[in-house]
């Protein structure tokens, strides 16, 4: 696909701009083309493309706020979207914790854009899963996505800031399901590259799991120790982004920070950041207020040092802007934390189920919520590679088990950590919300099981 | 908002260039939405938003497979690329496929639907919205509330659909919710919750009227407060009395999701899941006990997911998923219908927007009435707990181990509600679970959900689910500090 460009975004909404009446406003474009194939049965059942631009402009008269958010980039529906802003806030009340619109700060450049992969197509996506269905083995079936997207970002604001960035994310995910004994194996690469997805290798992964996954017994409820992969931390790492890690949530009680910045949360073998300058996490350089984002520690070696910001929680908190804002659409206000980092290791997955006495082993979760926010206490149901492991080796697969346990008495108990690799929640994999992480294997010291689905 | 430049003559003349290059199928889509938001927050504005969105979405079958390609760009040039497209993506989907694409037989549609309203919501002046809320707002006041917001809504759908089979309807869709918490926090405490983002419903502003948000906002802060200094309940099976709003919910994750016929057909294996419901469990599953019946209906008025047509072209019906606790069917699509040799598509297939491809929805999914008065039911309690509204929800791939938490707990005892408790939570399997039901009140009434997330990439879908309060004997608790 052809970018829009910085011009093609910014011209349109920097001449919008200079007659808006109002104190101030500002504009973010967000332009999204998603290119996706969904398979199963080794068959493609769905191949979609869109392709949508949408401006969110808001206008301040008086600190009252108006915001109007359409998907054309023409001048007049620009310049008719500011004037209908600007009446909403006319029509409003003032909002005496506005922080004003962002001023104009050096943006670090970005390198989250890879041009070979804006133009890749149908076919040679539909070529990558045709590359998945023969690599799985005779007596398996696959299922899964290639995604391919190009977005662009852009933000202005009345007092000069003018940023734009294009990204890049190729996603390729493979669910391998035995025909004859029920096992599924899952895996996927990510990356913002399609030259960085893998196909016969994600295969591979997913079918080596699904042939072990035979005989499937059930675990009792209990604490056991465990080995969670990489997919199956980046679902923690999203409750503790969701639920603690934005200073809204620290400044209403909500986090598990409020009121601890300072102390020890858990072990100190757990550090996490957010990093959306580390072009891995496939993050861009500003956000959706045009303020530069900033790489924040966020805990250090167990103890929490402080959450991202945006401008209005950071005005509420006496602090300053993080870069965090994010799309109110999407997001809860007040900061989010979409591109973690956590500190991995150098054990690898043979050292790591090789620690385990007697113990799990989790491929990643499906459907996970929290039913204790403050603690950030997840709860889930394991998916596709559960296995008991004795004596340092895998004996048995398992029914899915529900987990239920604060993430923080989890990081608690890291005795290994592997290397870090980029991954998605399972919310986060179609889309819904956005959590990227740097996310390393771990194991540790005890895992609560709640729970087992039948076998 | 600006106005569409796609009228139905482009619409009809591109399905037809379609078939002319050999699409055995081919619809137009094109949808413009609106929405209008107000929210409080402590006592102030917090935001108002007005959000407008259109485009046209392009589907095929060429060579047995789909193809669908959509944008926000509609001069003529555009809308042509569009269609080439959507065809080179059914050829690449053609190169790796094992079965083609069957649709069930539809005959051609024709006509119009619009909301039934007494008061379009987004005529109601914004003073008047921000009035509403900050009486709303006063009345969330409490000693330990922390945090106050309340919210009003309106959205509008406009969409019309054109095949090359013939159809061609047009849908005027208005909906109009509120949204409603408090958040009380006091030191040693966990923080307490309350709050209702469900209600909405496709109606005018009468349904705001009818919601008693004051009076509302008042009950749900002296919840919150309640439950911030209640004991801690009590680990134990025991008796479970669901309030409608909370049976709304499980009866969407446990019934509705796993009914939805792509899950059959492991279109959503890899991401959403399957289902515990096989086709050749279809009537023979024991689903519930015999009070237990659950029903999908398209046509209920002010269910948001009712409608004149789906995006197949399929008018709204109504069918019978759970009979007397027996699972007989399932919601489905013209190409679900079709796959599993059903003889017609119950009209389920929904996308949320001109940018989606249309997938296997729920529409308005029910626990039908029980007879006796919710009074009566509560009489037959001796000792247990009234759940009024869930907190956190967690569901498996199969939709069978499910986990539940509550915002508010009360104590029934000797048929009488009595204090508050906290730290409830439930887990169980689907079938177990509403194996235990043994009595549906006759109070039931109509919840609205706003975004049910399904599909790759996430489409966020109107549903509506109806539910009475209902009994659950003898049911596991767990419970956490």
């Amino acid at each position: 696909m052809t970018l829009l460009g910085a011009d093609a975004l910014l011209g349109p909404i920097r001449e919008a701009l200079r007659g808006v009446q109002a104190d101030e406003a500002d504009a973010h474009m967000h332009r999204r083309r998603a290119a996706i194939s969904r398979y199963s049965h080794s068959s493609i059942h769905q191949n979609a493309v869109s392709d949508e631009t949408h401006v969110r402009v808001r206008a301040i008269v008086g600190k009252a706020v108006g915001v109007v958010t359409t998907n054309s980039l023409a001048i007049a529906d620009l310049r008719r979207a500011l004037a209908d802003a600007a009446a909403l806030a006319r029509a409003s009340r003032a909002d005496l914790a506005w922080p004003g619109v962002a001023e104009p700060a050096p943006i670090p450049s970005s390198a989250a854009f890879h041009e070979e992969t804006a133009r890749t197509d149908a076919l040679a996506q539909a070529r990558a899963i045709g590359a998945i269905c023969a690599a799985v083995p005779k007596g398996m079936r696959a299922a899964g996505t290639s995604q391919i997207e190009v977005t662009e970002d852009a933000v202005a604001t009345s007092r000069g800031v003018a940023a734009y960035a294009p990204a890049t994310m190729a996603y390729l995910r493979a669910l391998v399901q035995s025909e004859s004994h029920g096992g599924s194996g899952y895996a996927e690469d990510l990356s913002m590259r399609a030259d960085g997805l893998f196909p016969e290798r994600v295969a591979a992964r997913a079918a080596e799991k699904c042939a072990l996954d035979r005989d499937r017994r059930q675990l009792p409820a209990g604490d056991y120790e465990a080995v969670f992969e990489e997919l199956a931390v980046a679902e923690i790492l999203r409750i503790v982004s969701i639920t603690g890690l934005g200073a809204q949530s620290v400044q209403e009680g909500r986090s598990f920070m409020a009121g601890r910045i300072g102390e020890q949360v858990t072990g100190d073998a757990f550090t996490l950041l957010d990093d959306a300058l580390d072009a891995r996490t496939l993050g861009i350089p500003f956000d959706v207020e045009g303020t530069p984002k900033q790489k924040v520690l966020l805990v250090e070696k167990g103890v929490a040092r402080g959450p991202v910001y945006d401008r209005t929680s950071a005005k509420a908190m006496g602090a300053r802007s993080t870069g965090h804002a994010a799309d109110p659409s999407r997001y809860t206000p007040g900061g989010h934390a979409g591109n973690l980092t956590m500190a991995g290791g150098p054990a690898t997955r043979e050292e790591l189920i090789g620690a385990v006495g007697r113990g799990v082993l989790i491929t990643r979760f499906h459907y996970t919520n929290t039913p204790d926010p403050r603690a950030a206490t997840m709860t889930g149901t394991t998916r596709d590679g559960t296995f008991l492991i004795e004596d340092g080796k895998i004996t048995a697969a398992l029914a899915n088990v529900r987990y239920t346990m604060s993430a923080l008495d989890l990081f608690a108990g890291i005795e290994l950590l592997g290397p870090q690799r980029l991954a998605r929640d399972w919310w986060s994999s179609n889309g819904m919300g956005s959590v990227v992480c740097l996310a390393p294997p771990m194991k540790v010291r005890r895992a609560t099981i709640t729970g087992s689905s039948p076998l | 908002m600006r106005s569409m430049t796609i009228t139905s003559s482009v619409s009809t003349d591109l399905v037809h260039l379609a078939s002319s290059r050999g699409a055995s199928y081919a619809d137009a889509r094109t949808v413009e939405r609106e929405h209008e938001a107000v929210s409080v927050k402590d006592g102030a504005v917090e935001s108002v938003t007005r959000t407008s969105d259109q485009g046209f979405g392009f589907r095929v079958v060429h060579k047995g497979a789909w193809g669908f390609a959509a944008s926000d760009r509609t001069d003529e040039a555009s809308l042509r690329a569009l269609v080439d497209e959507a065809f080179r993506r059914a050829e690449a989907s053609a190169s790796v496929q094992r079965r083609g694409v069957k649709l069930a037989p539809i005959a051609p549609q024709r006509g119009e639907y619009r909301t039934s309203l007494e008061r379009d919501p987004f005529s109601v002046p914004l003073a008047e919205r921000i009035d509403h809320l900050r009486a709303v707002d006063a009345k969330s006041l409490g000693p330990n509330v922390k945090t106050r917001r309340s919210s009003v809504a309106a959205y509008r759908t406009r969409k019309r659909l054109v095949t090359s089979e013939g159809t061609d309807v047009s849908q005027e869709i208005v909906e109009t919710g509120a949204g409603l918490s408090v958040l009380a926090v006091k030191a040693g405490r966990k923080p307490a919750s309350r709050y209702d983002s469900r209600l909405v419903r496709q109606a005018g502003w009468e349904y705001v009227e009818h919601l008693d948000l004051v009076a509302r906002a008042a009950r749900y802060r002296d919840d919150a407060e309640a439950t911030l200094d209640a004991p801690l309940a009590t680990e134990r099976p025991t008796t479970l009395v669901f309030a409608p709003e909370f049976l709304a919910l499980l009866v969407h994750e446990s019934c509705g999701h796993p009914t939805e016929a792509d899950r059959l057909l492991e279109h959503e294996v890899a991401f959403a899941g399957t289902t515990f419901m096989w086709p050749e469990s279809r009537g023979k599953l024991r689903y519930g006990s015999a009070h237990v019946s659950m029903t999908a209906d398209a046509t209920l008025p002010g269910g948001m997911g009712t409608f004149g047509w789906d995006d197949d072209g399929v008018p709204g019906m109504r069918t019978k998923l759970v009979d007397k606790g027996i699972f007989v069917g399932y919601l489905t699509s013209r190409e679900t219908a079709g796959a599993l040799g059903l003889p017609v598509a119950i009209g389920s297939a929904r996308a949320e927007g001109w940018q989606h491809f249309p997938i296997v929805r729920m529409v308005n999914v029910s626990l039908d009435p029980g007879t006796v008065a919710y009074a009566d039911l509560l009489r037959g309690v001796d000792s247990g707990l009234l759940l009024e509204a869930p907190a956190s929800y967690s569901l498996d791939d199969k939709r069978q181990n499910f986990h539940f938490s509550t915002q508010s707990a009360r104590v029934i005892r000797d048929g009488a509600l009595e204090g508050y408790v906290r730290g409830v939570a439930f887990q169980s399997l689907t079938p177990d679970f509403w194996g235990r039901c043994d009595r549906v009140a006759d109070d039931w009434e109509l919840h609205g959900f706003l975004s049910c997330a399904k599909g790759e990439p996430l489409q966020l879908m109107r549903v509506g689910h109806g539910a009475a309060h209902a009994r659950f004997r003898d049911v596991p608790i767990e419970v956490r500090e």
